[in-house]
């Protein structure tokens, strides 16, 4: 009578939980006239495997149909739905608010707020640039977060040309970059420093090392802006700014912060990137970002932002409130 | 707000107490049979065996924790590394028997047997080097495999070296070398961030350039 690992059964009371967050978040979805759509739980690997970077595409459940043909259940919504939005609703008007509240398949080493099968929500916002669309996803994740209940959630934004731009500067080969980045991204500053001594590049420690330790308010801005050398780093840059003036404005005093070296490990991000946590837990809550390339990878010419949290992780959050 | 810190008890328990109290906190001299305690500035300290310090550090059970960078290659836990102690130093090395002569560059045989307790790092290096083994993974004393014929090599930790010589076993080659480190939950360092940059701080006051 064993499960496989990383799935649950849901008994009526914890189901009734679990539904009524689901219904929490499809309010803030309607009230921001997102329109839920449905995909299939399994797909072509081929398909899914364009979009997906290759450690999410490691992630899927595998098999294969009678034919051999590879299939995978999906580890995440985004590609799906930029799969659908690139052949089905190409003609649609954009910019396109689509939403979804769907389970969805990772093969990860089962933990705390990381099940094999677990129930995936969030809003995808289509063919829209710039400041706005960038805000209207960012807001819409601490609406959703107010709205299950977790008032007290905060979201890290961070900007990937930043940590791009910085390293522009330092012209690295490409091998001590990757290696840079990838320390940077998990804010391992032994390894980071430990490459630079083996690359013969130790001077530049100070700077990366302040960079992966940036964290706060406008202030990490301003630090950012002596270390990021490119137009686009800059305009990254600016990019947050504006966010964080807009959170003010908004009455998210104190619930947005700066984090320069948040660079979330799905490859197609872009631009903005960002990830919602509480106190009372040791994994994100939400997270997204803006990824202009991969409805390209498609064949649809559009960029986009979104983002996405598992309802399961809500939960354990919830539950674990002082 | 105060930190929870997970602290290995064993080997680096001495070293990693004097530290945390040279940073302020004053952990015990000998935790005994204690599984934690708050110090006097509200700090608390989980006593945990080494290999566990990842995990409670992963689950965010630890916001922060002392661990040997041995550990860390063995539990691919997804936590950050802010700092290197530098105490606990040892080395992971491939070791064999002296007659065996690997040492001096005799060639490996074509199925080549690996003990380890460090499955994964061996693993690893093995793959690297695209020379096929069968790794065979053991709990303790390592160095016998090799005397019985259980094992053409090991992979094992070496402080000083007395281990290997007292059984007639040389180095064939290091793999990596080990200290402590300080480790924490990626989401606590954004949510305590003040209270973990000012630990960093004290612990390792290099870190921060």
């Amino acid at each position: 009578m064993k499960l496989p690992a990383g799935t649950r059964d849901w008994l009526p009371a914890e189901l009734q939980r679990k539904h009524a967050v689901e219904a929490a978040l499809r309010a803030v979805f309607a009230a921001r006239d997102y329109a839920e759509v449905q995909t299939p739980h399994f797909e072509r690997f081929d398909v899914l495997a364009s979009g997906l970077g290759a450690e999410s595409a490691a992630a899927a459940f595998l098999f294969a149909d009678r034919s051999g043909t590879q299939l995978a259940l999906r580890p995440e919504m985004t590609t799906p739905i930029a799969r659908l939005v690139s052949s089905r609703m190409r003609g649609a008007a954009l910019p396109l608010r689509l939403c979804y509240l769907q389970p969805a398949f990772r093969y990860d080493e089962p933990q705390e707020g990381r099940m094999r099968e677990f129930t995936a929500a969030g809003l995808e916002l289509i063919g829209a640039d710039g400041l706005e669309a960038d805000a209207e996803s960012l807001f819409s994740a601490l609406e959703a977060l107010d709205a299950v209940g977790l008032r007290e959630a905060r979201i890290d934004i961070n900007h990937v040309a930043i940590v791009e731009s910085v390293l522009d500067g330092f012209a690295f080969e490409a091998r001590v970059r990757a290696a840079c980045h990838e320390a940077i991204a998990t804010r391992n500053l032994v390894s980071l420093r430990a490459t630079l001594d083996a690359a013969g590049r130790a001077s530049a420690a100070p700077v990366l090392v302040e960079l992966a330790m940036a964290r706060g308010g406008t202030d990490v801005l301003d630090t950012a802006a002596r270390l990021c050398g490119s137009e686009t780093g800059r305009a990254g840059l600016e990019r947050l700014r504006a966010l964080l003036a807009r959170a003010q404005d908004l009455g998210y005093a104190g619930r947005v912060g700066i984090d320069l070296a948040l660079l979330r490990d799905i490859a197609y991000y872009t631009g903005l990137v960002f990830e919602g946590y509480v106190e009372q837990a040791g994994f994100p809550i939400c997270g997204g970002g803006r990824y202009d390339d991969l409805l390209p990878r498609f064949g649809f010419a559009a960029g986009a932002v979104g983002w996405s949290l598992a309802v399961e992780r809500v939960l354990i959050a919830l539950e674990r409130r002082p | 707000m105060s930190l929870t810190v997970g602290v290995p008890k064993g080997a680096l328990y001495d070293e990693a107490a004097a530290r945390l109290r040279a940073a302020g906190i004053d952990a015990p001299e000998d935790p005994g049979r204690r599984l934690t305690c708050t110090t006097a500035d509200g700090t608390r300290l989980l006593f945990l065996r080494p290999t566990d310090v990842p995990a409670y550090v992963e689950f965010g059970a630890a916001d922060c924790g002392i661990v040997g960078a041995d550990v860390l290659w063995e539990s691919e836990r997804n936590v950050s590394e802010l700092a290197d102690l530098g105490f606990g130093a040892c080395r992971l090395v491939v070791a064999a028997r002296r007659v065996d002569r690997y040492h001096e560059g005799a060639p490996f045989p074509t199925f080549l047997r690996v003990a380890s307790k460090f499955t994964k790092s061996a693993e690893a290096y093995f793959a690297e080097r695209d020379i096929p083994v069968q790794i065979v993974k053991l709990h303790g004393s390592v160095e016998l495999s090799p005397l019985v014929g259980l094992a053409d090599l090991i992979v094992d930790l070496v402080a000083t070296g007395n281990t290997l010589r007292e059984h007639d076993l040389v180095v064939v080659d290091e793999i990596a070398r080990s200290t402590a480190r300080f480790v924490v939950n990626p989401v606590r360092f954004r949510s305590a961030y003040g209270a973990i940059v000012d630990l960093l701080g004290r612990l390792d006051p290099g870190a921060a350039s």
